[in-house]
């Protein structure tokens, strides 16, 4: 493929679901069909088009094309290369089965034609971020995309959502303002946010670490890191789960990759560990951790759980950030997709479950398991994921984390993990174990002297929604478990460009 | 990973490439899947699955024997999670092999006839089976990172099997287990992650030289995380929960076989991770007899706490578990003790591995027995019981050759690898006279007369005495209960019987890989077990056994029963659990919240400084406001006075005019009095100029008198005209002022001249 042809796939990557908007828009009011149909089928072309660029991404290819300029030096570009592909593909991917499990997940909900049509638009703005070539595109892109989701996180129009809508607006637009700030300090600094010039700042100063500040602000802010994760329990819960599920498996990640993008191609990772300024990531990354995982196991309601444990999640992203050696960074990266299959999985089986039977609080969940087995098969695949039970997916990026922290002769970080590991299992198998062999309501004292199998009444979700939950809980599975899968080649290919330049 | 290996295939002999290990591990880890699809009535086809698959394993690891006892066979699926899975069978991943599978053939059989009496079979059926691959798997494990995966499928897959029975006291204690399972996991991920970033590689291989500074937070973690599995004090609380709860057989594997897995884990720690195939420095030396003294005190204690808890239980199979806490001290003591006598620990490993043999038999034979008792009769509770003998005299005999094996009797098979365990001891006490292994000595001893104590009051309380109404019927025991019963018993009898057949076909091949010499390995060869000194020590045992249960049994001491508190339980783990989760999910909580209101506050913060701010802005505007009412107040005053100004110019311009045009008129009405003074002057001169001289003076008179009038007349009229007390200086501004002050002095000029006149 020439590079022609590279660039405007990517521009039909980012366009066509922002351009596909309107239309959606337009149909609802055709047919409910045709505006389910053409938002499966634009976030499916979306996921083919991000796909083809497989080819390319994995010979090494990279591009940066201006498309226009806004200001001299400053303008609107793309940039392709494997950190791009990996986070798009895995972006589009998630999404394309989150529609899928919209169709029935949502015809129980009201206000679908906005709903659609701010999906795919949020589609469109999060592959922009990862395609963006410079720190400006990448803010606009930003901007747009968590702007957008607002309307996604209030959905239910509950005074519950609407508060947490608020609070999660705010909190963006303070994020938001951080990252102007930090470019600003960048432009005035290197003459340029472009990423394609390798290093921006190559010398630290005051200024260089305020702008680090405001960039760990603005990104760490998408990414639950900890003060500013306060708006993450929040929003994630009230959110219908399939947005849920998209909050918290891919948008939380968006944070994480613009810091990728500032520690290694703003600043450099040398100037990063010179300057002692990893310290103030991994101080934060290890209180993430722990208090995302802490505070999970006081939370009653099944999504705040979730959402908590996501915050925890993250943390493990940052803390290989912030280690910043070759296992390390394939661990944060492997734990991005990790993450997303796994969180996915959770969000849309806890969703199937609140769908089917209404129940929110764990302790109604008795027995669930016996109702609904695949949806809670796909859910202990997933929990037992995060727990990092091998041969899961979990597994293996905790590994090659620890394998990180421990070439970085961290030792305390990899305690850090366990004992995340361990609080992980203290909050999740009480939802797993109980689901499957307790039983609802009554004691259970009788029951094993008259040797009679238990009836339930199964009444699992629809086969869409299985279908999604099955396909990323056989992820979180295979990809844990195959030698060499793609997604964990992609990752070691993402961390040694990253690091080293090629691969 | 593949240069070590090599290294170590040079100890032990040549290394065969064979896919059997992987097929042995994984064809009851599918079949185990395949049965749970099987349909819920399809009761032969699962059972003869069952059967097939645990007979074809059995079958494999015969197979492996030849190649095992030649050298070892190993297989790698290289990058398999990225670490590759690499089988490796040594004689002693065989031996532990070659045990699971008989036994675990044994229990399936057994299966058959217990299950029929409960629910969920084919659960439980699928998660037997693939419970077999999982614990094959760790014995036949190359390195510690596939030991690993399989630990952890065997602590998950077996969770299913502890809390078949799903009431309260099952999933408490399956809980329990799953907990302490996935820390002891952690504990041992910990550990291997650490030999890997020490050492390079997760080969089970000597290298203790490598291990560098962190070597003994590896033990410990190592230790942890097989020493819970393995049901070590005091990591063994799950154990006595858990075992009771599951189904018989599924006991009688978790017991006999599966704790045994946390043993081996010990013993590939202790006896080859932690040795060198060379001669060790002084220090490294001194620092392994250290590791070997922990772990056999650890040992100990485990032996006598266990078998002092079995003592003071009623429940059958709580019994039974305790017994199991307290053979696997056994087995640790061994292990210690191979550990640190260096060369001359042969005795002490022939010893341990010995045992894990014979426990697994009388073991899971014991467990199969007393549940052989509870399916007919529904009860555990010794005081329920008794009587059993007549009801079922081949379950009363078994049982007891299987206790006369725990006890350690002669002609029984527990007698010849505890003689072999006390042997080891005897030979630390030869080699290093310390007194703490004297004491280590008689607490084995003592230990050994409490397991015959207890096993005196289980065979009491179930097999003799009256039969209580309730269980006093008929029963018969299927065919396969029988010969599952009757061949564990063939076992243990045969081994008590040949004991140096196991002792010098196996053990002392197995033990070839560990570079043991000296004494302890030439006695080995041709032990006597039927001599004098191991006959006298079992001599005493018994005795002092007699000794024991004699008295308390008459005065009830075994009936105490420790209240709740004084429970390890009670004492270490609920409070430690709970204050550290307490206190980490608060400090979370706290810190969470706190986090959450700064957020809050400052945002109400933020408010109130918005209004603050506010209130600047709506002052400041009132200000502004105030200010130009003012100056449009002072304007319109100053307006108001520009127009009076006006007024009062136009006025005063208008008087002035008039003024001007009064003394204008004054000037030409004076003009005219002038002039018709003048004219009548003329006049009158020219009338009178005859009459000059005598008018002269009347004319002159009458001149003054008129020219005085007209000037009174005149100053009369000014003083009307100009009233300066009209005048007022308010309000006047000073260009006003400097101008009324010119026009006053105009006008006093002209008033003063026109008064001169």
């Amino acid at each position: 493929m020439g590079q022609m042809t590279i660039v405007a796939i990517i521009i039909a990557i980012v366009g066509f679901p922002i351009l596909m908007t309107p239309v959606i828009m337009y149909s609802s009011r055709i047919s409910e069909k045709l505006r389910n149909t053409l938002s499966v089928v634009t976030s499916a072309i979306t996921f083919g088009l991000t796909l083809s660029l497989y080819p390319f991404v994995i010979g090494g290819g990279e591009i940066q094309v201006t498309v226009f300029e806004v200001l001299p030096n400053l303008e609107i570009s793309l940039r392709l290369d494997i950190l791009s592909f990996c986070l798009a593909a895995l972006s589009s991917f998630i999404w394309f089965l989150c529609t899928i499990y919209s169709l029935d997940y949502m015809a129980r909900e009201h206000a679908c034609d906005r709903y659609y049509p701010v999906l795919i638009f949020t589609l469109g703005a999060c592959q922009g971020i990862f395609f963006a070539g410079d720190l400006f595109s990448l803010f606009v892109f930003f901007e747009l995309m968590s702007l957008i989701a607002y309307i996604l996180v209030i959905h239910e129009e509950t005074e519950e959502a609407l508060k947490a809508g608020y609070k999660y607006l705010v909190m963006t637009i303070i994020g938001g303002l951080a990252l102007f700030f930090g470019m600003i300090i960048i432009f005035e600094l290197g003459g340029t946010v472009s990423l394609g010039v390798g290093v921006i700042i190559e010398e630290t100063s005051t200024l260089a670490f305020l702008a680090f500040i405001c960039f760990l602000i603005g990104f760490g802010m998408k990414a639950g890191m900890f003060p500013l994760h306060v708006w993450l329990p929040d929003a994630h819960p009230v959110a219908p789960s399939p947005a849920s599920a998209l909050l918290s498996g891919v948008m939380l990640k968006t944070g994480a990759y613009g810091l990728i993008r500032v520690i290694f191609h703003v600043f450099s990772p040398e100037l990063i560990q010179s300057g002692g300024w990893d310290i103030v990531l991994s101080v934060l990354a290890v209180i993430t951790i722990l208090l995302g995982s802490a505070v999970a196991l006081t939370q009653e309601d099944i999504k705040r759980r979730l959402a908590y444990s996501s915050i925890s999640q993250l943390g493990y992203v940052l803390l290989g950030l912030s280690i910043l050696n070759s296992n390390a960074v394939i661990g944060a990266v492997f734990h991005i997709f990790s993450h997303a299959f796994m969180k996915s999985v959770l969000f849309l089986a806890a969703g199937a479950i609140i769908w089917n039977t209404g129940k929110r609080q764990i302790a109604d969940m008795k027995g669930i398991g016996r109702q609904m087995p695949v949806t809670m098969g796909c859910f202990s695949i997933a929990a037992l994921a995060m727990i990092g039970i091998p041969p899961l997916n979990g597994f293996l990026s905790k590994w090659t984390l620890a394998l990180g922290a421990l070439d970085a002769n961290m030792v305390i970080y990899v305690l850090v993990l366990l004992v995340s590991s361990l609080l992980n299992a203290l909050y999740y198998l009480p939802i797993i174990i109980p689901a499957f062999f307790d039983l609802p309501g009554e004691s259970s004292h009788e029951h094993h002297d008259q040797h009679k199998e238990i009836q339930f009444n199964m009444q699992d979700a629809t086969p869409s929604m299985l279908s999604v939950m099955v396909i990323l809980a056989f992820c979180t599975l295979i990809f844990g478990l195959t030698p060499n899968n793609i997604v964990f080649t992609l990752s070691r290919f993402a961390a040694q460009y990253l690091l080293g330049g090629a691969f | 990973m593949f240069a070590a290996a090599a290294n170590y295939v040079l100890l032990t002999g040549p290394l065969y490439y064979s896919s059997l290990p992987l097929w042995i591990t994984f064809l009851p880890m599918l079949a185990g899947i395949g049965i749970y699809f099987l349909k819920d009535h399809w009761e032969i086809a699962r059972k003869g699955c069952a059967l097939i698959v645990s007979f074809l394993s059995f079958i494999g690891v015969v197979l492996l024997f030849p190649l095992s006892l030649a050298g070892s066979v190993s297989y790698d699926l290289i990058d398999f999670m990225q670490m590759g899975l690499f089988f490796e069978v040594d004689l002693i991943g065989w031996i532990f092999a070659f045990l699971i599978t008989l036994v675990w053939f044994l229990a399936t059989v057994f299966s058959f006839a217990y299950m029929d009496f409960e629910h969920n079979r084919r659960r439980y059926y699928s998660f037997l089976i693939f419970t077999l691959g999982a614990t094959l798997g760790v014995v036949m494990a190359g390195d510690f990172f596939t030991l690993f995966l399989f630990f952890e499928l065997m602590t998950l897959s077996s969770f299913i099997l502890v809390i078949h029975e799903q009431d309260a006291e099952s999933m408490k204690a399956g809980m329990l287990y799953l907990y302490l399972g996935i820390f002891g996991g952690l504990a041992l991920l910990f550990a291997i992650m650490m030999l890997f970033s020490a050492t390079g590689s997760v080969d089970i291989v000597p290298a203790i030289e490598l291990l560098g500074g962190q070597r003994t937070f590896i033990f410990v973690c190592f230790l942890i995380g097989f020493g819970i599995k393995a049901g070590l004090v005091p990591m063994h609380i799950w154990l006595p929960q858990a075992h009771p709860v599951a189904p018989s057989p599924a006991s009688a594997l978790l017991s006999g076989i599966m704790i045994k897995s946390g043993a081996y884990g010990i013993l590939r720690v202790s006896l080859i991770l932690f040795s060198s195939p060379a001669e060790l420095p002084a220090p490294d030396a001194s620092y392994l007899f250290i590791l070997g003294n922990v772990l056999m005190w650890i040992g100990i204690v485990t032996m006598l706490a266990g078998a002092t808890m079995a003592l003071l239980q009623t429940n059958m199979k709580r019994i039974l578990a305790y017994s199991s806490v307290s053979q696997i001290g056994y087995i640790a003591t061994g292990l210690g003790v191979a550990a640190f006598l260096g060369i001359e620990g042969g005795m002490g490993f022939a010893g341990a591995v010995y045992h894990v043999i014979n426990h697994a038999f009388f073991k899971a034979g014991l467990f199969m027995m007393v549940g052989t008792i509870y399916i007919y009769t529904h009860e555990l509770e010794l005081p329920r019981l008794g009587g059993m003998f007549k009801k079922m005299p081949l379950v009363g005999i078994t049982f007891l050759v299987a206790a006369f094996g725990i006890a350690g009797i002669p002609g029984f098979n527990g007698y010849p690898s505890k003689t072999l365990v006390h042997d080891a001891l005897l030979i630390a006490i030869r080699d290093y006279s310390l007194i703490s292994f004297e004491v280590a000595e008689k607490i084995f001893v003592l230990t050994s007369a409490l397991t015959i104590c207890y096993f005196i009051k289980l065979f009491r309380g179930v097999f003799l005495g009256s039969v209580p109404e309730k269980l006093d019927r008929d029963y018969r025991l299927p065919f396969s209960v029988n010969a599952v019963l009757g061949s564990f018993a063939l076992i243990i009898i045969g081994i008590g019987f040949f004991p140096n057949l196991i002792l010098e076909r196996i053990l002392v091949p197995a033990s070839e890989g560990l570079n043991y010499e000296g004494y302890a390995m030439d006695h080995l060869y041709h032990f006597h077990f039927f001599e004098w000194p191991p006959l006298e020590a079992m001599l005493i045992v018994v005795v002092l056994a007699m000794f024991i249960y004699i008295p308390g049994a008459y005065r009830g001491w075994f009936d105490w029963k420790p209240p709740w508190w004084l429970s390890i339980y009670a004492l270490i783990y609920e409070p430690i659990t709970h204050r550290i989760l307490d206190a980490t999910c608060r400090a979370g909580v706290l810190v969470d919240s706190s986090v959450d209101s700064a957020y809050d506050r400052s945002g109400i913060m933020a408010r109130i400084w918005c209004k603050y701010i506010g209130n600047f802005d709506a002052g400041l505007d009132r200000f502004y406001e105030k200010t130009s009412k003012g100056a449009r107040e002072l304007a319109d005053r100053s307006a108001e006075m520009d127009s009076k100004l006006d007024d009062l110019y136009e006025k005063t311009g208008k008087g002035a005019r008039k003024l001007a045009d009064r003394s204008t008129d004054m000037d030409s009405a004076l003009d005219e009095a002038y002039r018709k003074t003048g004219e009548t002057a003329k006049k009158l001169v020219n009338q009178t100029s005859n009459a000059e001289r005598r008018l002269d003076g009347v004319y002159d008179s009458v001149g003054k008198k008129t020219r005085e009038e007209i000037n009174k007349m005149l100053s009369e009229k000014k003083k009307q005209r100009f009233d300066p007390a009209k005048w007022t200086t308010k309000n006047l501004s000073f260009d006003t002022l400097l101008l009324v002050l010119v026009l006053l002095i105009v006008m006093g000029v002209i008033f003063y001249f026109g008064r001169s006149l």
